[in-house]
């Protein structure tokens, strides 16, 4: 049994707790706001509740799949005074055009390239920001500031900040969930909590059998297990006969307790086979797969109902990704993978009727040059200065396009994002003012748009 | 828009991490909403016309007398009064609560050390505490003189009479010996252990435990670690691919073997700054640890693929390390303005900075080593240069001999027309080129011990870099110590050198305000879980104001008369009342030291004491972590260097990388290694219960004490009572051996049931309450 996430909220209001593998001594905490992850109130009244982020590794091209460049297919050849990777590869670049055709999509007109058929379907729920920015040009350190807004320094991640600020609605779940089948690069930094509190810590689940550690009992029988439990219980007990009112004992105590609850329902959770066939099969899972992107994403949804904050898809890791420098066809299999589960993410939140409160950001660390990477070569090199990333739901109108990049999509010429903004307009979204989220740590506060971010108008 | 506006390459790195102007706008912000609300709802009665019971609220220095602890909300009566069900006790006791949102804020304004809105605006940065100079302070007058046994105890007195407390009382024997044991050597004591100390009645039984803890070198692994947070120990680099540094387990362990000599403070500083120079300039025994010594600089944040990318962070972060463990001070905020609370200027910064750019840093790999064939370089010897460069010299020789060899044969392969006969050639070259990337990756000759450490390179005074940026280099600034604190005169830099040298030998002055404060703080953290001054890596302007400012320039001044020495300190901090006393039940914070704080242990010493109790820890030092050879390595950010060298060694031990954290110790809060920590967080999350109840290594180790027990003794109540001792250092109770004895019973009835012989459901039981007492709350918590 799983439960919407607005039965959740009706529980919560309701102050019942009868439901699966709620521990009633975390909810009755949470009733009292004691609970570090309570929901907590917004700054304003937010559009969406929970988020799923989409990170795609590797740099997808934002001139192959959401940004046209017609110029580019024109001039295809013609060299360009091209800036690379490090300023010492500054050379004159033949511009590449794309191997992909380009078609206006839905009611809305949007452009998509034909490596996303299923996408297509949903443009009219698009909303394609093309004017993204960041500012280290390598994928570990433009990784590392998609997720936490510092390109050098590891930070607290976005899911962290938001565990932070707002909470979770399932206390028996952690508030930040991350399905990364490979790591990606800079590695588990970037779902990290670093100075804020473990709890706000991204939980990585390894799509597969062992989805959490250390969450399966090893135990012969429950019946030991719980004879276990309570024998903890009771010595817990007597040591805190003569130290009442100590409030990290009681925490710890409750603390097993909460684990319990995630080791009752976690077999169930990550069981996509109760799914209906129909189901499974609009996501792409093939029988027995518990591993794809199309797993992920329907976990996603799962995860979604069962009142998880925030959810993180991590589609590949730092090898065997988007990163096309020898031939832009290496882009075919990537979205193959990736679009089918993505559509359905978005259609199925719809028909539930969940897809106006939950924000869905498909992103990635940086675009891909316009021109070659190398004077003969097919492919593109990493990209900073311009790219396209993706936001939908929340109740955002879509089939709509932010910013805009010059006719070869090298330079912005309207509306620039830059990675602080897309984060601020996140937080926005979810009724956080970002300057107002802050941390104090080391002798100042933090936050995760560090001095900058502007949200943009949506 | 123009294309200038999209900083393409590093550029916005400036993206400052340092937003001390948000801060300061925050802070009085914080404040001054914070004043109006006291000003509404509390001045009426305890303001500058009232005072109700004695007590006003108009000054922070009123304030933060008794009911306002800055930086601790938690343990602030105002916030305990505010919050309050008591009628009794609440505040205000008439008229309208403040509201949810009110009291959150109080508590917030509280946590952010209570800033006054005219202080904020108008405080003299000169006039701070932290930069004058210690004051000679004699212990106090105490009325009650009976509780004493130091005059540490005079002064925590002092403060509690003030407010009619005193200290508690001394803490059972067994309590107190345990204490003593985690505080010193990071371990429970042993069974055997306990009990001669138990049947030591002797006027000086204390003092020779601690004696002989202090000698023990345990005690070196335990307190090394402690400076191992502050100087971000990694055995890797921290470029994009986390290359591994074998060679960098000689700091580890000069920075072990230096708490155990006891080697004096002062020293200790000197040589982890510069050491190489101070060995250089008088070669002899010591001339080894002292260049290993500079791995504190050599281990500053690597960054990206190239050697060197992005050099001016990794020196930002040899400033700010050293800044913060060894002054208390935060001097990366200089790096992009003036620091905006702290005398600290962009000039004082690139001061340091040119001292750090006159020193050559080692490289120890990263894609590049890889993608380009780079060797690595810059690893020291530690030999005298007269001894290693007779090795250096023919290792140079070797390759420029194996180069040439290579490019004579290519040049013959080249010119040869036989395709056969050509291809015969480049097979025999094959393993020549071979051999000479090896030779070449490793950066120095195979047979020469070299450690990660730091050399003078050619001394240059540095430009300022405007906001920060490499691309915008301005005047030159002098290379010199922060002038606040060391005056106008730039440092006297003898010959042809970095400066490193006068900058330690400053640093470790005996009139430098910080450097003792700053160390004896640390120490008193350490024993207490707060050092005086909360936030001890920052003694600024921001930082926390001292709990009792006497007691720590007195223990301060004790410090350096006794010679820097590390265990003198232990000893006057641990003889202390204060540090024998009872704990409190409730385990809150006391910052006036009137009961000693209880404690979680920390993630080496859970790990640690469970390997104990299960007779499963190894104590000796091991070897080398088994990395790779050095040829071999190939890691790129694609494919990064990342792995866990299972082991049974003391946790001190673990080899620690930068991009991922072991994952046992992340989970119990070891910190991060690419930036200093001063304190460590102590988190409750469920994680730890699912590793404690589930976990591979907790069955392993369960089951491993229950074989103890069960060949403890034939009797099963004495197995209990043996298992409980091991773990919560008292005697089993009547009652809880009388549980022990239902539950095992229980246990072993239902393992039958469940399948299993009787002695499979004899060694299931005693497994199973073994983890009992391994997570239990005795075991984890400190009283």
């Amino acid at each position: 049994m799983t439960l919407s996430r607005r039965q959740w909220l009706s529980l919560l209001a309701a102050g019942g707790c009868s439901s699966v593998g709620v521990s009633p001594l975390l909810f009755a905490a949470e009733q009292k706001g004691a609970h570090v992850l309570a929901p907590k109130r917004t700054h304003h009244s937010p559009r969406a509740r929970q988020l799923v982020m989409i990170f795609l590794t590797g740099g997808y091209s934002h001139v192959d799949t959401f940004d046209p460049k017609p110029a580019l297919k024109a001039k295809h050849g013609e060299p360009f005074p091209a800036v690379g990777l490090r300023p010492e590869e500054a050379r004159k670049q033949p511009l590449l055009g794309s191997p992909f055709e380009f078609e206006q999509c839905g009611e809305s007109g949007l452009w998509i390239s034909e490596l996303f058929p299923h996408l297509k379907t949903v443009a009219d729920d698009l909303f394609v920001i093309r004017s993204m920015h960041t500012d280290i040009v390598e994928h570990f350190q433009a990784t590392l500031a998609m997720h936490t807004g510092s390109a050098t320094i590891p930070l607290p991640s976005v899911g962290a900040w938001l565990s932070y600020g707002l909470g979770t609605y399932n206390p028996n779940l952690p508030s930040y969930v991350v399905l990364a089948e490979h790591l990606p690069y800079a590695g588990s930094q970037v779902w990290d909590s670093n100075f804020l509190p473990p709890i706000h810590q991204g939980v990585r689940i390894l799509p597969g059998n062992d989805p959490i550690a250390d969450v399966k009992s090893p135990a012969l029988s429950m019946t030991l297990a719980e004879l276990e439990a309570e024998m903890l219980r009771e010595v817990n007990r007597w040591h805190a006969q003569t130290r009442p009112g100590d409030e990290n004992l009681l925490a710890r105590s409750a603390s097993f307790e909460s684990a319990r609850g995630l080791m009752e329902i976690a077999p169930d959770i990550f069981d996509v086979t109760n799914e209906s066939s129909f189901i499974r099969s609009g996501y792409g899972i093939a029988d027995g797969d518990t591993t794809s992107i199309a797993w992920q994403c329907l976990m996603a949804r799962r995860l979604i109902e069962q009142g998880v904050r925030t959810i993180e898809i991590i589609d590949s890791g730092s090898s065997n990704n988007w990163d096309a420098h020898g031939n832009m066809d290496d882009h075919r299999p990537m979205a193959k993978r990736a679009d089918q589960p993505i559509a359905m993410l978005i259609r199925d939140l719809k028909q539930r009727g969940l897809l106006d409160d939950v924000l869905i950001a498909v992103c990635t660390e940086f675009g891909r040059t316009p021109w070659t990477d190398s004077p003969t070569g097919k492919g593109r090199n990493h990209y900073a200065k311009a790219f396209t990333c993706l936001l939908a739901g929340a109740g955002i109108e879509g089939g709509r396009t932010y910013g805009a990049t010059d006719e070869f999509g090298s330079s912005i010429i309207e509306n620039p994002c830059h990675v602080h903004d897309y984060h601020a307009t996140i937080l926005n979204l979810l009724g956080i003012d970002h300057t107002r989220l802050t941390y104090h740590f080391a002798g100042r506060n933090y936050r995760l748009t560090d001095v900058y971010g502007n949200v943009i108008p949506l | 828009m123009a294309n200038s506006h999209f900083p393409l390459f590093v550029t916005a790195v400036a993206v400052a991490i340092c937003p001390c102007a948000l801060q300061a706008e925050e802070k009085s912000e914080l404040a001054s909403q914070a004043w109006t609300i006291l000003h509404e709802r509390c001045y009426s009665c305890h303001g500058p016309k009232v005072q109700e019971a004695d007590f006003r609220l108009d000054s922070r220095k009123a304030a933060t007398h008794s009911a306002v602890i800055p930086g601790n909300s938690q343990a602030s009566e105002l916030i305990h009064r505010l919050k309050s069900n008591d009628p009794e006790q609440v505040m205000p006791p008439q008229g309208e609560r403040l509201s949810e949102d009110e009291i959150s804020l109080i508590g917030r304004w509280i946590d952010a050390g209570a800033p006054w809105p005219e202080s904020t605006a108008h405080v003299s940065s000169e006039d701070h505490w932290a930069w004058k100079r210690r004051q000679d302070v004699k212990p106090p007058d105490t009325v009650n003189l009976s509780l004493l046994s130091s005059p540490v105890d005079s002064f925590v007195q002092h403060t509690l009479e003030n407010v009619k407390r005193s200290l508690s009382g001394e803490a059972d024997r067994r309590i107190l010996y345990r204490r003593l044991s985690f505080d010193l050597v990071g371990l429970p004591p042993t069974h055997a252990e306990m009990e001669s100390y138990l049947s030591d009645h002797s006027e000086d039984a204390f003092e020779r435990a601690v004696d002989r803890l202090l000698a023990s070198p345990a005690y070196g692994e335990r307190w090394g670690r402690h400076w191992m947070d502050l100087v971000r120990y990694s055995d890797t680099a921290g470029d994009n691919a986390d290359y591994p540094i074998p060679e960098v387990q000689r700091y580890r362990d000069y920075i072990i073997d230096s708490f155990n000599k006891d080697k004096p403070y002062d020293t200790f500083v000197i040589e982890q700054l510069a050491g190489d120079i101070v060995a250089s300039n008088q070669p002899d025994e010591h001339f080894a640890e002292r260049v290993v010594a500079t791995g504190f600089v050599a281990l500053s944040r690597r960054y990206a693929t190239a050697p060197f990318e992005l050099m001016h962070l990794t020196i930002e972060d040899t400033i700010d390390t050293t800044g913060r463990t060894f002054l208390g001070l935060t001097l990366r905020c200089a790096r992009c303005h003036d620091h905006k609370f702290d005398p600290i200027t962009m000039d004082d910064y690139y001061g340091l900075y040119g001292i750090f750019a006159s020193t050559r840093y080692p490289y120890a790999g990263s894609e590049e080593f890889q993608s380009k064939n780079l060797p690595r370089t810059g690893f020291v010897p530690i030999l005298p240069p007269d001894q290693a460069n007779l090795s250096l010299e023919a290792y140079r020789q070797k390759i420029a001999g194996l180069d040439e060899d290579v490019a004579r044969r290519q040049k013959e392969i080249e010119a040869c027309k036989d395709e056969q006969q050509k291809k015969r050639m480049e097979t025999e070259l094959a393993p020549v080129r071979t051999a000479l990337n090896r030779q070449r990756r490793l950066g120095s000759p195979p047979e020469l011990d070299v450690a990660y450490a730091v050399w003078d390179d050619k001394p240059i005074d540095h430009p300022i870099l405007q906001h920060g940026e490499p691309s915008e280099p301005g005047v030159v600034a002098r290379r010199r110590a922060p002038k606040f604190l060391a005056g106008d005169e730039p440092l006297a830099i003898s010959g042809p050198h970095s400066g490193r040298l006068e900058l330690a030998e400053w640093i470790a002055s005996p009139t430098n305000p910080l450097t003792a404060r700053v160390m004896v703080n640390r120490i008193w953290q350490h024993h207490f879980g707060q050092g005086f001054v909360r936030t001890s890596s920052n003694f600024g302007i921001l930082g926390q104001p001292p709990t009792h400012p006497d007691l720590l320039d007195w223990l301060s001044n004790e410090f350096v008369e006794q010679g820097w020495s590390v265990k003198a300190l232990h000893r006057l901090i641990v003889g202390s009342a204060t540090w024998r006393q009872t704990s409190d039940p409730t385990g809150l914070d006391d910052p006036l030291l009137g009961r000693y704080p209880r404690r979680r242990l920390d993630a080496e010493s859970i790990r640690d004491s469970i390997l104990l109790v299960a007779q499963n820890l190894d104590q000796r030092i091991p070897e080398r972590h088994p990395f790779p050879d050095i040829s071999d390595w190939h890691w790129t950010q694609h494919n990064p260097f990342k792995t866990v060298f299972p082991s049974q060694y003391r946790s001190v031990y673990l080899m620690r990388q930068r991009i991922q954290r072991h994952p046992f110790l992340v989970l119990f809060d070891a910190p991060d290694a690419n930036v200093s920590t001063d304190v460590r967080t102590n988190s409750i999350v469920p994680q730890q219960a699912l590793f404690l109840m589930n976990s591979s290594f907790m069955q392993e180790q369960s089951t491993a004490f229950a074989t103890r027990l069960m060949q403890f003794s034939a009797e099963e109540p004495d197995r209990i009572a043996h298992g409980i001792e091991s773990t919560w250092f008292r005697p089993a109770t009547p009652d809880e051996i009388m549980r022990g004895l239902d539950y095992l019973r229980r246990f072993r009835r239902e393992a039958v049931r469940s399948g299993l012989s009787e002695p499979e459901a004899e060694r299931a039981a005693y497994s199973s309450f073994a983890r009992v007492l391994l997570t239990s709350n005795e075991f984890f918590y400190l009283d």
